[in-house]
């Protein structure tokens, strides 16, 4: 008898382990459960009746309040629509810091650092499937809510640009991040960086401060790289005009007599004597401006998902790597342990790098 | 791979981090199936590290450890851990914790067999984990262990928690274990007398090595508590373990290669005597399973 | 049934102590030719023993053609010990005599060695 059995045995655990991981982690999920009804409602509010009293009120304001004169307009709801988007734009925003926190960090770091990590290995559960489970069920539950909230986000966006001045362009920072799938892709980012920094670190407040830091960097990252993964849309203009562009600018700078862009930090229109000297030694015949109109609206936002969620697999895919060689290893050169040819192939092959 | 044996260690070593101490080096034994085996030494010896390694919590360094004839990771449906802490899900109750053994061990959950482990002690099954004494705890976490109906139970100071009465009741349900299904246990503790009449095997773990390993009947008669006058006949050619001179008199635990000289008084030792003797004696050569293999060819 | 008491600091091996109060139990007439002894299970359940230990008594008592061993079913008294029966005439003796050393100011050890004494004599070179 050798590991045969325990292939079946080990198929059918996975329900079962799912079933217990949530009821281990049952206040987690009602408190998540409890964020995400609770903003999912304010944000219809805001999607229906808000929206309409405010637009109405900066109509009133619009109509009746352009001279210096007193006039009447329903300011409480424009006060009441703006503060309210602020809070659930904030709080949408939280999101990844929240999963890489607690979904993340706190749930693998507190299990190792108690000792029940070591207590599911020795039931018939795997490391591998162990952690493989505690990422996949905190991702499908963060992917539902964030995926929910940032729906209602951006519908709540849609109805209420371009009438309520208070709703900033697309382009706005808060607005873009929290009206599509990309803080999604950053929730499951930081939730599989949070899972590895609580197995490297194995302890569960330290893990839990480390990861919600260290979503700044990613984000930080994201919001760099963000321009640069669709190609732009570029506005071209003689030396007497400048470029004309709406959406996020990319690069500016002068076009030359060859046709050739020649990115420019100072002196992108012709402002002064001093600069119109510059650009004719740089030989410039016009100006040019990369950006982003809106119509790559929702090809940044896929592209830097799935970015993301590339990145989340990458990183998955080291912490499974690293708990099996903890927990199996291979040795660099060394043989894999006798018997190892009856496994299920839990034996690490991927073996590189000396022992940690 | 003979399938009698239950774990094999080949020039196991672990190191945590690249320039940490060794926790555990060199170990090579053989522990044959259906044994109760003592793992004996002193607090750090390597004795968590020697079970962690063999359950597939943690990875050797170097050598490699097989259990029940495969790898410890293929192994671990068949074999049964309490760790020293004895680590469980504090939000849970007993109840709970014994219903997530059988379902995390689908096809071999002894339901009866934890449920009457946990009796045993009065716990309330619908207690909360949190709240139960490290006795208490010890308990739940052996029935979840007894629970998965294990071909090797490994248990890290299993007994450490528990009152006299408790102790002895536990013992005699791992050794109605053992009886029944053949299970081989292993328990490490710092106590030698504990499992003296519970244990028919030894390793003695010190410093990070093994020290003495086989069959305790073996070990005793492999050695000999000898004494004698300090100007009789020497030992040379014994291997002496220990020696003592108490005025006129020398008194020693020896590995005899051959007949004792006439006036030496000679009686077989202790398992504690064994034990201290080479714990005190860092320096005296190690007992190893080849060796005791030859001593009884 | 025969229940096995261990006492680890008497310095007897607890195979031999098994065996011993196996054999007791069959001169008391507590364990009669048919009996079943406990199994392995039942007596290191109670004891807290190695079941090695269990199986090595049994073995020595099958050796010497006391129990036998029956697959699958368990260990049989073969045949019992002794001719001394509770309530034999030997037994009564022995009260009367306990009684009157104990009326002539004999305390309870030097009973049990001057007893000692002659069971020395009388029974030298018998195996326990």
């Amino acid at each position: 008898m050798t590991a045969a059995p325990s292939a079946p045995a080990r198929a059918t655990t996975a329900p079962r382990q799912i079933r217990w991981l949530l009821r281990l982690h049952r206040p987690a999920l009602c408190a998540w459960a409890v964020l995400v009804v609770g903003l999912a409602a304010t944000l219809l509010w805001l999607w229906g009746p808000l929206t309409d009293a405010a637009a109405t009120g900066w109509h009133q304001y619009h109509t009746r309040c352009w001279s210096a004169a007193p006039c009447r307009y329903d300011q409480d709801a424009i006060l009441r629509y703006k503060d309210l988007h602020q809070y659930t734009t904030v709080a949408v925003l939280a999101v990844p810091f929240l999963a890489a926190a607690w979904a993340g960090a706190a749930l693998t770091g507190r299990e190792l650092e108690t000792g029940t990590a070591r207590l599911s290995w020795t039931q018939t559960v795997s490391p591998v499937r162990w952690l493989a489970t505690r990422l996949t069920v905190p991702a499908l539950l963060v992917t539902a809510g964030t995926g929910l909230l940032a729906l209602l986000h951006h519908v709540v966006w849609s109805a209420g640009y371009h009438r309520i001045d208070s709703v900033k362009p697309w382009d706005d920072v808060p607005t873009f991040y929290t009206g599509g799938p990309i803080v999604v892709g950053l929730a499951l980012a930081g939730l599989v960086l949070g899972a590895l920094i609580g197995l490297l670190l194995g302890r569960s407040l330290l893990a839990l401060c480390a990861s919600a830091l260290a979503v700044v960097p990613l984000w930080i990252a994201v919001h760099t790289a963000l321009p640069h993964l669709w190609p732009v849309a570029t506005s071209v203009s003689g030396r007497r005009a400048f470029p004309s562009y709406s959406g996020i600018k990319v690069e500016e700078g002068v076009v030359t007599a060859s046709g050739a862009h020649r990115p420019a930090s100072t002196c992108t229109i012709d402002l002064s004597p001093g600069c119109r000297a510059l650009n004719d030694r740089r030989g410039a015949t016009g100006f040019y401006t990369d950006y982003h109109p809106y119509s790559h609206y929702w090809p940044l936002q896929l592209a830097t998902t799935g970015a993301l969620l590339a990145l989340a697999a990458l990183l998955a895919g080291f912490a499974l790597w690293l708990v099996r060689r903890r927990t199996t290893g291979t040795r660099p050169g060394g043989k894999a342990a006798p018997g190892a040819g009856t496994g299920t192939g839990a034996v690490a092959h991927a073996g590189t790098g000396a022992a940690v | 791979m003979s399938s009698d044996t239950a774990l094999r260690a080949e020039a196991l070593g672990k190191r945590f981090g690249l320039r940490a101490r060794w926790a555990l080096r060199d170990c090579s034994f053989r522990l044959p199936a259906g044994r109760v085996c003592a793992v004996v030494g002193p607090n750090g010896a390597g004795k968590s590290t020697l079970l962690a390694l063999a359950a597939g919590l943690t990875a050797p360094t170097e050598g490699s450890v097989s259990v029940l004839g495969t790898t410890p990771s293929a192994a671990r449906p068949r074999v049964g851990f309490v760790a020293q802490d004895k680590p469980l899900y504090p939000q849970l109750t007993v109840a709970e914790t014994l219903r997530m053994g059988a379902d995390l061990n689908p096809g071999h959950w002894d339901a009866a067999g934890a449920e009457r482990v946990v009796r045993g002690g009065g716990l309330d099954p619908r207690a909360r984990v949190r709240s139960l004494s490290g006795g208490q705890r010890s308990r739940v976490a052996l029935a979840l262990a007894l629970g998965k109906r294990p071909e090797l139970l490994l248990l890290d100071e299993p007994m450490a928690d528990l009152d006299p009465l408790a102790r002895h009741e536990l013992m005699g349900t791992l050794m109605a274990q053992a009886a029944q299904y053949g299970t081989t246990i292993v328990m490490s503790s710092h106590v030698v007398a504990e499992l003296e009449d519970s244990c028919d095997h030894l390793l003695l773990v010190g410093d990070g090595r093994i020290r003495l390993a086989g069959e305790i009947d073996d070990l005793l008669a492999a050695h000999l508590r000898v004494s004698g006058a300090a100007d009789s006949a020497g030992l040379g050619g014994h291997t002496v373990v220990e020696s003592r001179v108490t005025g006129r008199q020398v008194s020693a635990l020896i590995r005899p290669a051959g007949p004792l000289p006439g006036d030496w008084r000679s009686a077989t030792p202790s398992l504690e005597e064994l034990v201290l003797a080479h714990l005190r004696n860092p320096g005296a050569p190690a007992l190893t399973p080849a060796e005791t293999e030859e001593h009884a060819a | 049934m025969v229940e096995y008491r261990i006492d680890r600091h008497s310095g007897v091996a607890t195979y031999v102590q098994i065996v011993q109060q196996t054999k007791q139990a069959l001169r008391m007439g507590l364990l009669k030719p048919g009996d079943r002894l406990p199994t392995a299970r039942e007596v290191v359940e109670a004891t807290a023993i190695n079941p090695n230990t269990v199986l090595k008594a049994y073995r020595e008592l099958e050796r010497e053609g006391l129990v036998e061993a029956r697959r699958g079913l368990g260990t049989f008294v073969r045949r019992s010990l002794g001719t001394a029966p509770a309530d034999s005439p030997l037994r009564t003796e022995l009260e009367q005599w306990a009684g009157r050393a104990r009326a002539a100011g004999l305390e309870r050890d030097d009973v049990a060695a001057l007893f000692t004494a002659v069971l020395d004599t009388h029974f030298q070179g018998d195996p326990t």
